[in-house]
């Protein structure tokens, strides 16, 4: 769980400094998450895909959870 | 919307560059989760209000994750039919919530074939929630669209949330994240060794 500690010491120095920080995040935030999808691009990239069959299972699971969570979501989840 | 540009062709050249060089970026993934996570979290201590946030949140931290772990169990096994593939494979695959570094390796401890589906699919959901979250909330509530993320929207597709759904989502998107991260350890051997 080493993601609590740069989340919580995030939220401790934005606490600190909600006066200071004048600026959005908005830019930086861009800037680190398109780097960061480019590192995990190159994470899939590297994954040797032999099978056709197995890309389509996977395309096919992952659909259908995605699909699956939305439906109830959407059905049976009220605000 | 250029920005969704940004992110697909940040994605495909990754993908380009790990496919067909071998140039080593060491820990720098980890690192970038790492400062993404922490510029959200300053983010997060800097807007005010929190405490209200956190109560208005209510049942729904609770309901979407449960929403997640019933859809996808239940797309996972109508995959596994389509498929023919057997529901507790299925099952299993379903119960990564998004986690291939998880599901790939616990998967693969009973079988190789199967680790590897699990790794691909979860990886796909991943990069599917990426690319269609932000054309999700046009049509549905971005709070709801939240479960597409399954477990990685408390690190990898947050930054994605926040970024498109706007930082009001983004303790829903966390918590959510967190409760399914919990409990995708425990689901997946209590699947293989059940059925």
């Amino acid at each position: 769980m080493n993601i609590f500690i740069p989340l919580i010491l995030g939220i401790f120095v934005g606490y600190l400094l909600r006066d200071r920080i004048k600026f959005s995040m908005d830019r930086p935030m861009s800037v680190a998450l398109l780097l960061l999808i480019f590192f995990m691009g190159v994470e899939a990239g590297r994954v040797e895909i032999d099978a056709p069959k197995l890309l389509i299972s996977s395309l096919v699971f992952a659909s259908f959870t995605i699909l699956g969570s939305l439906l109830i979501a959407l059905l049976g989840v009220r605000e | 919307m250029s920005v969704l540009y940004l992110v697909i062709s940040s994605l495909l050249l990754g993908m380009l560059v790990g496919k067909y060089t071998s140039l080593e970026f060491g820990n720098l993934y980890e690192l970038m989760l790492y400062l993404l996570i922490f510029i959200i979290g300053i983010d997060i201590g800097k807007s005010r209000g929190l405490r209200e946030e956190l109560k208005r949140l209510g049942k729904m931290a609770l309901l979407l994750p449960s929403a997640t772990v019933v859809g996808s169990l239940i797309g996972g096994l109508l995959a596994s039919i389509l498929l023919k593939v057997p529901p507790k494979w299925g099952l299993a695959i379903s119960a990564g919530f998004g986690w291939y570094s998880l599901t790939g390796p616990l998967l693969a401890n009973y079988s190789p074939v199967y680790g590897i589906i699990g790794f691909l699919a979860n990886l796909t959901r991943e990069i599917l929630t990426i690319i269609f979250y932000p054309l999700a909330i046009k049509r549905i509530p971005k709070e709801k669209a939240i479960v597409m993320g399954g477990a990685t929207t408390m690190d990898t597709t947050l930054p994605l949330m926040v970024k498109f759904g706007g930082t009001e989502i983004t303790l829903l998107a966390f918590v959510h994240g967190f409760i399914l991260t919990a409990i995708a350890p425990f689901l997946i051997p209590l699947i293989l060794q059940l059925l």
